[in-house]
């Protein structure tokens, strides 16, 4: 046992070193990933949250027409939105071709996206219909529908 | 150095490691050097370069410290299991190879894992049939005053593994959609932010089933798990801090509750405060935990030094000695970090810990790069479920917490954990090789 001890404790102190230096590498290298990936790479929206500073302009959605809404009523836009038939929707429409949870609108990197829910009629951006995503503009006229609203950036 | 490369790179320390465990191991047993480490290295690095082509097939893009570190997990396992037991080593590395190939079926054959979002409630409800399994008479089995596994014939099986995954897949997919209404309904009372009343339902639901769990399968440790992820993906989800602190009031109140009113969690309580006041009977699995641990010094005893079982065990040990000849009870399930602590020393054990911090910040990593809400909350779900896990046992056994019976994930001994967390990080790979693919053609950057 005891010629064979030094090699234990050799084996056990190389044993950690070669583990901390393994670690090390880990850290090392993805410290430096970190430092060159300043951003997170596509914004989905969950980076600025209610709350937190997004450099996203004021906007708000415009009732021109809509069943059950008050025309020319503006909704604030902050922390995003999303329209549809359902009680889960934050605006309301009881328009009957709309669906549950049919779009939404929601800032990302200093502009304001109107995106599609996988919609059963689809919606409308300036009379063409859209096609997954598309950012929103002053005036733009989004359409559920018979319902119509209007964007106003600040 | 592409990621594929460095993923493979960082198999070679791990090979090593292996190696150097099994020698070391042998040569404290058998006071002499052979060439089977070697072979047990070779095996090993067979595997996981196996393992590691399957990625580079598939996931071309995944992150490439995940694997590596996941290796080295189980590396630390088979090496500390098999210095207390050979043939538990064996069924381990079995156990360890079913794993690969769940792994590896995961990513080969769940070509999207979008599709998970789809079947959000039957996966919930396989979940909590899972959870409940144990309680079924006949199948279910306790261990140590919880009902924690199911036994069909010579199987002994862990259904929370299994559900824990089941669980944060459908509350992934649940807050991704709820997200919105739960940040916008929300109203201030009195300085705290208050959820929508209409969609404090879930919350109360979710909370209820954690306290469920609490007196049905008796375990604070799972309890406390499911419950931390819950709160973890309610942050990420809607950013706000006041719902975790409620969320964090309502489990300790419930905790609380419990505690004085139900013995056997009452008793763990008792236990985790005055560990010594019964140190040859109920604090005596704690006790010697922090014994072996306080023994294990700076670097340890060394690898296959500790000592485990009293050497000459009497005929009536059991009388002084609650499991019979065993210093430290259950050696290579819950205390297979005390073991690591004693024969590594601290900074073993404390490389065990930046070994799951390290994983901890990869899959938050990943959440950050995806590209789509579910892919986020998925991500920060799983690893947040894997590091509470690691928390809630190393916590345990250093008594920063209520001991409880749950696995060291990936390093303690046993089928249904390995197989669950292999899984679990085949489709943290699957979100990040997704997030990267689409920063890189994105940036036209090269990603590490």
């Amino acid at each position: 046992m005891s010629d064979i001890e030094p090699i234990a404790v050799v084996l056990k102190f190389g044993f950690l070193a070669v583990l901390y230096l393994f670690l090390f590498w880990v850290t090392r290298t993805a410290l430096r990933e970190l430092r060159g990936t300043a951003s997170p790479g596509l914004d989905t929206g969950y980076h600025e949250v209610v709350g937190s500073k997004s450099s996203s302009p004021d906007a708000w959605l415009v009732v021109v027409k809509a069943k059950g809404l008050k025309r020319g009523e503006r909704y604030d836009l902050f922390g995003g939105l999303s329209i549809g038939r359902s009680d889960e929707a934050e605006i309301r429409i009881s328009d009957k071709f709309s669906s549950g949870l049919h779009a939404r609108l929601y800032s990302r990197a200093g502009s304001w996206i109107v995106q599609d829910l996988d919609s059963t009629n689809g919606t409308m951006l300036n009379g063409d219909e859209l096609q997954g995503e598309s950012e929103v503009l002053d005036g733009d006229v989004i359409e559920i529908g018979d319902t119509k609203f209007r964007i106003e950036l600040g | 150095m592409s990621a594929r490369s460095r993923e493979l790179f960082g198999l070679v320390p791990v090979a090593i490691l292996v190696t150097a465990g099994f020698t070391a191991v042998f040569i404290v047993e058998s006071a002499q050097l052979g060439g089977t480490s070697l072979f047990y290295g070779a095996y090993f690095l067979a595997l996981c370069v196996a393992a590691h082509l399957i990625i580079r097939w598939r996931l071309p893009d995944a992150d490439p410290f995940l694997f590596p570190l996941v290796a080295l997990l189980a590396a630390f396992g088979l090496v500390m299991i098999y210095r207390m037991n050979a043939d538990l080593a064996r069924d381990q590395a079995n156990w360890f190879v079913l794993g690969l190939i769940a792994f590896s079926a995961t990513i080969i054959f769940l070509r999207d894992y979008h599709v998970l979002e789809r079947y959000r409630y039957v996966i919930a409800s396989a979940g909590i049939a899972l959870l409940l399994l144990p309680r079924v008479p006949g199948i279910g089995a306790i261990t140590n005053d919880a009902y924690l596994s199911i036994q069909l014939g010579p199987i002994t099986f862990q259904p929370t593994e299994i559900a824990k995954l089941c669980i944060v897949i459908f509350l992934a997919s649940y807050l991704r959609e709820k997200r919105e209404v739960l940040v916008v309904g929300a109203r201030r009372i009195m300085g705290v932010t208050l959820p929508p009343l209409k969609h404090l339902g879930p919350l109360l639901v979710v909370w209820g089933i954690a306290m469920l769990m609490l007196i049905f399968i008796r375990d604070l440790g799972s309890s406390l798990m499911f419950f931390g992820v819950f709160l973890a993906l309610i942050y990420v989800a809607t950013a706000r801090i006041s719902f975790v602190i409620i969320g964090l009031g309502l489990f300790l109140l419930g905790a609380w509750f419990f505690a004085s009113t139900v013995g056997h969690v009452g008793e763990r309580f008792d236990i985790w405060l005055n560990p010594f006041a019964d140190a040859s009977g109920a604090g005596y699995q704690i006790s010697q935990s922090l014994f072996a641990q306080a023994d294990g010094g700076l670097f340890g005893q060394g690898l296959g030094s500790s000592l485990l079982e009293l050497p000459q065990v009497s005929a009536d040990c059991a009388e002084q000695f609650p499991s019979c000849g065993a210093i430290l009870p259950a050696p290579h399930t819950d205390f297979v970090y005390s073991v690591i602590v004693n024969e590594l020393g601290l900074f073993g054990g404390a490389a065990v810990i930046l070994i799951y911090l390290m994983i901890a910040a990869r899959g938050f990593k990943t959440a950050l790069l995806a590209n789509d809400g579910f892919s986020k909350l998925l991500a920060t779900g799983l690893t947040a479920v894997f590091a509470l896990q690691a928390f809630v046992i190393i916590g345990g056994v250093t008594r920063v917490i209520p001991l409880t019976g749950v696995t060291l994930p990936l390093i303690s001994y046993g089928g249904s954990s390995i197989i669950a967390n292999m899984i679990l990080f085949a489709l943290l790979l699957m979100i990040s090789d997704d997030a990267r693919r689409h920063a890189r053609t994105q940036q036209g950057g090269d990603l590490v």
